[in-house]
C-alpha cells in the first residue's frame, strides 16, 4: 500500500495546480488522472487568459479575481502565455446601453479597458467589420492550456509531488466518518493501486459529482458542453470579444497558428461529452460572421468540445450559472478529511488551488504560505542551452521548443549533441525528432495521441496527414515501442482527428479529408493493413 | 474571344489524360484544358484495378472480380471488356513512351510502401515489382538520410506483422545524404531528380554496393528515387547486382510524375492542344447540349467551344465538386452530387462519412451519376446532357481508396468517355 497525506482526484488546471501548491509547502500529495494531464476540460476551452472584462457586468466578482490572476500568470507563467490584448466590438445592432455599462463596470473591477477609434481598430485587425461601431481595448490574453498544466506538473515533481495518469479512482475509502484512502485502478495495466491518506481532494472538474458520489456525497454540478471551431490561421493577432452581454459565439482568439472561435453553451448529463455537432458548428458561423464576414471562407481546421463543471446549487443552469469557484469542506456533511472544489475557469485556476491548499494545510496543520504566484512555474533556459540549442533547432523553434519543454529543454537539446540530422517532423507546429523522442519516453506516454498533447505535433494545418508517419517512423528508428503497433498507433492518431473533422465536412475540410484518404489509404494502404497484419 | 475544337478535356489527372489520347486517337481535334499538374503526382503511380471488395481482398486477376461489384460501378457501367480495352491501350502508350507498365502472372502485386504496408495493385512501373519479395530471403531496406519520409525500421517492424512474408530476414541500412548542403528537407523526388545526373546515379550506385557488401541480401527495397525516367531505372538495374523494389510513399509522387511525364509526351506528340492554368467556372448550354464551357485563365475569362466535352474534374480533392453544410454539386455545369445508390447526400454533415475513419464513407463513393456512356443523369434517369461524358473520380458509385481502384476506374471510364465524346462529332 501506498502512503501520502494528500491524495489529489483530477489532473487538470485546478488538481495540478494544488499539487504543485501542496508540494511547495512540504505537503506529500499523489495526484490521480484517469486520462492523461488535462484531457479533459482544462485542454477543451477557447485558451483565453481573461481580463475579466467578459465577467464584468455579470459577475464582478469573477473579474476582480481574472484581471489580477491575468497579470501574476503572465509573470509565473509566460512560456505559456502570449500577451495579445484583446478588443471589445460592437455593431450597430448591439446595444449601446450595455457598453456604457460595461464600460463602468470595468473600471469599477480595475480592469483597463480604453476606447479605440474603430478605423484605427480595422488597421489592427483588417478581418474585422467594417461595421464596427465602438471598440475597447483590453488586457486579455492568450493562453495553452495543455502546457499549462504539463508545466505545473514538472515543477511540482521538482517538489516530490507525484502525478499518476490513467490511473481512475474505484473508491473512496471511509472509516468512522474520516476519509483513510483511496483505491484506483492503473486503466493500462489493469492493476488496482491503494493509497492511504489524510486528506482527499476532489478537483475532478466536470467529473467531480461522480468523485463526490464515490464517498457517499451528493453535490450540485452540472456538465455543461461548449462547442468551439479551430480555423486554419490566424486571421485576428488580438483576442476579439463582441460587446454584448455575455453569450454563445462570441470570442475569438488567437492561438499559435490557428484561431479558436466559441463557444456553445448546452447542458449534459455526461461530463465526457465532447462530441461536437454540425449543428453546433454552423451556429457558431452564423453568429461569428457580423463580426468576421469573410468566416465562412475560412478553412476549419476542426471541431472540439468540452464541458464546464458548472456548480448549481441553486439550479441555475447554462450562462445564468455562475463561473465562480467554490469550496466545499464535507465536513460540513460528517465526512471528514475530503473537500470538493467546483466550477471555475482556467485563468484563475491558481487562486482556486490556493484556496484549496489553505484549506487542506489548515486540516493538516501545516502553516507554511503559500508561494505560487511569485514563483515562476518552469525557470528560464540558460543562455548556453539556448545558444547550444540553436545549432540542432531551427533558428525560429528554439523559443518555442524551450517554451514547450519548460524543464526538460536542457536534456533534449543535450541529446541532439551527438546527432546528425534533428529532423523537423511537423512543420506546423516545429516540432523535431528530438522532441518527439524525449516526449514518447516519458513513462506517462503511451501513444502518439499522447505526444501530440504535449508536443502539438500533428495540430496545426495537416492535421497529422504528413506528420503522423512521420513521427511513427522516427520513433521505430530511436527504438521507442508503444503497445500498439505504429500502423495502429497511426490508425488511431488519425481517428482522434476525424472525431473533430466530421462535424464540420465540407468545403476545404473535406478536400483535405479526401486527400488524407488518398494518402493512408489508397497509396499506403494502412486500412487493409489493420485487417491483415497482427499488431 | 473563343477557341473551338472536336473535343475539349477538362482535367489532367489520369483520366483526363487518357481521355485526350483515346479521343485523338480517333482521329479528332483534341483540348486538354487543365487547372495545374492532376493527381497523378501525388500517387505511387501504380494502377489500381481493385485490391479489396468491402474489405475483403480480391484474389487472382481483378479484372475476374469485377462483376462482383454492385451494378452501378463504373466498372460495371464499361463492362469488364472495355476495361481490358482501356488497360490494354494505357499499357501501349507507356511501353512506347519508356514507361511499361505490367502485371504479375498471379493477381495483384502487394507492392510495399515507406509505412512497411503491402499496397495491392495491378500495372506497376518496373521498380515496383513486389512479387519479387516472395522468393526473397533476406532483405535490405535501404533509408536515406535527410529524407524524412522514409526510415527502414518502421519498414522492417511492419512488414513482419504480416503472416505471411514472417519467414524473410529483414535488415536495414541507410544511405549517406546525397545532398547535405541543402539544409532543407528532401523529397523522394529531390532525389530522384539527383539520381538522372550521372554523379547521382554513381552516388546511389555505389552506396548501394557498399550497403551490400556489409550486409549481404537477395534484394533491396528503397523510397522511389530511382529517376524519373525508364532508361535510368533500367541503368540502375543493370548496375546492382541483386533486384531493386521501390516503395510507395507520401506526396511528391516519384512513380506518378513518371506516368504523368510518359502521358504528357504522348500528347505532345498527337498534337492535342494544351491549354494550362484554366479553371472552368461555368458552361454554356442550349437545351440539352453544351455549346462552350467558360474559364478563368491566366489571361481573363475565355470561352471554349467543342462538339463535345469529357470533364475528368476530380472529386472533392481535385475541385471537381463543390460542397457546403449538407450539400454537394459537381462545380461547372452544377449536376448534384449523389450517394452511390442514387440518393441524395444526407442533410446533415455528420451523415456523410462514418465514426471509424477507415469505414464507409457516403461522401467518399458520392459523384455525378453516369449511364453506359458516362453521360450525367438526371434524377429521372435520362441524360442531363447530350454531348458532355464524366470520367474519373467525378464518377460517383466507387470509392477509390477503400477499394483501391483509382488509376484503374480513371482510365475505363476515360476511354468509354472518350469514345462517346467522338461518337457525338
Amino acid at each position: 500500500m501506498k502512503q501520502t497525506s494528500v491524495v489529489i482526484i483530477g489532473g487538470g488546471a485546478t488538481g495540478i495546480g494544488i499539487l504543485r501548491d501542496l508540494s511547495m509547502r512540504g505537503v506529500d500529495a499523489v495526484l490521480l488522472e484517469r486520462g492523461g494531464l488535462a484531457h479533459g476540460t482544462s485542454s477543451r476551452f477557447h485558451g483565453l487568459l481573461h481580463s475579466g472584462a467578459r465577467y464584468a457586468v455579470g459577475d464582478p466578482e469573477s473579474a476582480r479575481e481574472c484581471i489580477e490572476e491575468n497579470f501574476i500568470m503572465r509573470r509565473i507563467g509566460k512560456q505559456c502565455v502570449e500577451e495579445t490584448e484583446g478588443f471589445f466590438a460592437a455593431l450597430p445592432e448591439d446595444d449601446p446601453a450595455f457598453a456604457a455599462r460595461w464600460v463602468a463596470a470595468c473600471r469599477e473591477a480595475g480592469i483597463a479597458a480604453e476606447a479605440v477609434d474603430p478605423e484605427e481598430a480595422r488597421r489592427l485587425e483588417p478581418r474585422l467589420s467594417p461595421r464596427v461601431r465602438e471598440v475597447y481595448r483590453v488586457p486579455d490574453s492568450c493562453v495553452d492550456g495543455f502546457r499549462l498544466v504539463w508545466h505545473n506538473a514538472l515543477s511540482a515533481r521538482r517538489y516530490g509531488g507525484e502525478a499518476l495518469t490513467y490511473h481512475e479512482v474505484s473508491a473512496i475509502r471511509t472509516e468512522q466518518g474520516r476519509v483513510v484512502g483511496v483505491e484506483a485502478r492503473n486503466r493500462m495495466t489493469g492493476e488496482t493501486v491503494n493509497i492511504a491518506c489524510d486528506y482527499v481532494v476532489n478537483a475532478a472538474g466536470s467529473w467531480s459529482g461522480v468523485v463526490a458520489r464515490m464517498a457517499g456525497l451528493d453535490v450540485c454540478v452540472s456538465p455543461d458542453k461548449g462547442t468551439l471551431i479551430v480555423f486554419n490561421h490566424r486571421f485576428t493577432s488580438r483576442v476579439v470579444n463582441r460587446l454584448h452581454k455575455s453569450s454563445d459565439g462570441d470570442i475569438f482568439v488567437p492561438h499559435g497558428s490557428v484561431t479558436i472561435f466559441g463557444t456553445t453553451s448546452t447542458p449534459t448529463d455526461d461530463p465526457a461529452d465532447s462530441a461536437p455537432t454540425s449543428e453546433d458548428v454552423v451556429r457558431l458561423l452564423d453568429i461569428g460572421e457580423p463580426l468576421f464576414p469573410d468566416l465562412r471562407s475560412y478553412r476549419i481546421l476542426r471541431a472540439f468540445a468540452g464541458t464546464r463543471p458548472l456548480y448549481t446549487p441553486s439550479n441555475a443552469s447554462g450562462r445564468a450559472a455562475s463561473r465562480n469557484f467554490h469550496i466545499v469542506d464535507h465536513m460540513d456533511e460528517g465526512l471528514r478529511g475530503m473537500a470538493s472544489i467546483f466550477g471555475g475557469k482556467l485563468t484563475t485556476y491558481r487562486l482556486m488551488a490556493e484556496r484549496m491548499s489553505d484549506l487542506v494545510c489548515r486540516r493538516l496543520g501545516v502553516t507554511t504560505p503559500c508561494r505560487t504566484a511569485e514563483e515562476p512555474i518552469i525557470p528560464d533556459p540558460s543562455p548556453e542551452t539556448l545558444e547550444r540549442a540553436a545549432r540542432s533547432f531551427p533558428a525560429h523553434g528554439v523559443k518555442l521548443v524551450a517554451d514547450r519543454l519548460g524543464d526538460a529543454f536542457a536534456e533534449v537539446v543535450g541529446n541532439t549533441a551527438g546527432e546528425a540530422d534533428n529532423g523537423m517532423l511537423c512543420e506546423c507546429e516545429m516540432v523535431t525528432a528530438a522532441e518527439i523522442e524525449y516526449v514518447a519516453r516519458d513513462p506517462d506516454t503511451h501513444s502518439l495521441h499522447d505526444v501530440r498533447l504535449r508536443t502539438r505535433l500533428g495540430m496545426g494545418t495537416c492535421q497529422g496527414t504528413f506528420c503522423t508517419l512521420r513521427a511513427a517512423a522516427a520513433l521505430a528508428e530511436r527504438h521507442v515501442d508503444f503497445a500498439l503497433s505504429p500502423g495502429r498507433d497511426v490508425q488511431n492518431f488519425l481517428q482522434e482527428r476525424w472525431r473533430g473533422l466530421r462535424p464540420a465536412l465540407w468545403d476545404t475540410q473535406l478536400k483535405e479529408s479526401e486527400l488524407s484518404r488518398a494518402v493512408y489509404l489508397a497509396t499506403l494502404n494502412l486500412d487493409g493493413a489493420c485487417r491483415e497484419q497482427n499488431n | 474571344m473563343s477557341r473551338t475544337t472536336d473535343i475539349l478535356v477538362v482535367g489532367s489527372g489520369m483520366a483526363g489524360l487518357a481521355a485526350a489520347i483515346v479521343a485523338r486517337s480517333q482521329g479528332k481535334r483534341v483540348a486538354l484544358l487543365s487547372r495545374g499538374c492532376g493527381s497523378l503526382n501525388i500517387g505511387s503511380g501504380c494502377v489500381d484495378v481493385l485490391g479489396y471488395i468491402d474489405g475483403r481482398a480480391v484474389a487472382g486477376n481483378p479484372l475476374d472480380a469485377l462483376d462482383a461489384l454492385p451494378p452501378r460501378h463504373p466498372y460495371r457501367l464499361v463492362g469488364r471488356e472495355g476495361v481490358e480495352t482501356a488497360l490494354g491501350l494505357l499499357r501501349e502508350v507507356c511501353a512506347r513512351r519508356d514507361a511499361p507498365l505490367n502485371a504479375a502472372a498471379t493477381g495483384n502485386r502487394r507492392v510495399p510502401t515507406i509505412l512497411g504496408t503491402l499496397k495491392p495493385t495491378w500495372l506497376t512501373l518496373p521498380s515496383f515489382q513486389a512479387e519479387r519479395l516472395e522468393t526473397a530471403e533476406t532483405v535490405l531496406v535501404a533509408g536515406i538520410r535527410g529524407l524524412k519520409d522514409s526510415h527502414p525500421a518502421l519498414v522492417t517492424a511492419q512488414l513482419r506483422r504480416y503472416p505471411h512474408p514472417a519467414r524473410i530476414r529483414w535488415h536495414e541500412t541507410h544511405l549517406e545524404n546525397p545532398m547535405p548542403g541543402a539544409h532543407r528537407n528532401l523529397s523522394p523526388l529531390d532525389i530522384a531528380r539527383l539520381v538522372e545526373t550521372a554523379e547521382g546515379a554513381a552516388w546511389l550506385i555505389s552506396g548501394l554496393h557498399k550497403a551490400l557488401r556489409a550486409t549481404p541480401a537477395d534484394l533491396v527495397l528503397l523510397p522511389p528515387v530511382c529517376g524519373l525516367c525508364g532508361t535510368t531505372w533500367k541503368g540502375l538495374a543493370a548496375a546492382v547486382p541483386v533486384p531493386l523494389v521501390e516503395m510507395a510513399a507520401l506526396p511528391p509522387g516519384v512513380g506518378g510524375l513518371r506516368l504523368y511525364t510518359a502521358l504528357l509526351e504522348e500528347l505532345r506528340s498527337l498534337g492535342v492542344d494544351m491549354i494550362e492554368n484554366a479553371r472552368a467556372v461555368a458552361a454554356e448550354c442550349d437545351g440539352g447540349s453544351c455549346r462552350a464551357l467558360v474559364a478563368e485563365t491566366a489571361c481573363g475569362s475565355r470561352r471554349f467551344e467543342a462538339r463535345a466535352f469529357v470533364m475528368a474534374t476530380g472529386g472533392f480533392m481535385g475541385g471537381g465538386f463543390q460542397s457546403s453544410p449538407g450539400e454537394a454539386r459537381e462545380a461547372v455545369f452544377g449536376l448534384p452530387v449523389l450517394q452511390a445508390d442514387g440518393a441524395p447526400l444526407p442533410q446533415r454533415p455528420e451523415d456523410w462519412s462514418d465514426k471509424d475513419i477507415f469505414g464507409s464513407h457516403a461522401f467518399a463513393s458520392a459523384g455525378v451519376m453516369v449511364n453506359a456512356d458516362m453521360q450525367p443523369l438526371r434524377a429521372d434517369g435520362a441524360p442531363a446532357l447530350n454531348n458532355v461524358f464524366f470520367a474519373g473520380r467525378s464518377v460517383g458509385g466507387y470509392d477509390f481508396a477503400a477499394e483501391k481502384s483509382g488509376n484503374g476506374v480513371a482510365v475505363a471510364t476515360a476511354w468509354r468517355a472518350a469514345l462517346s465524346a467522338c461518337a457525338q462529332c
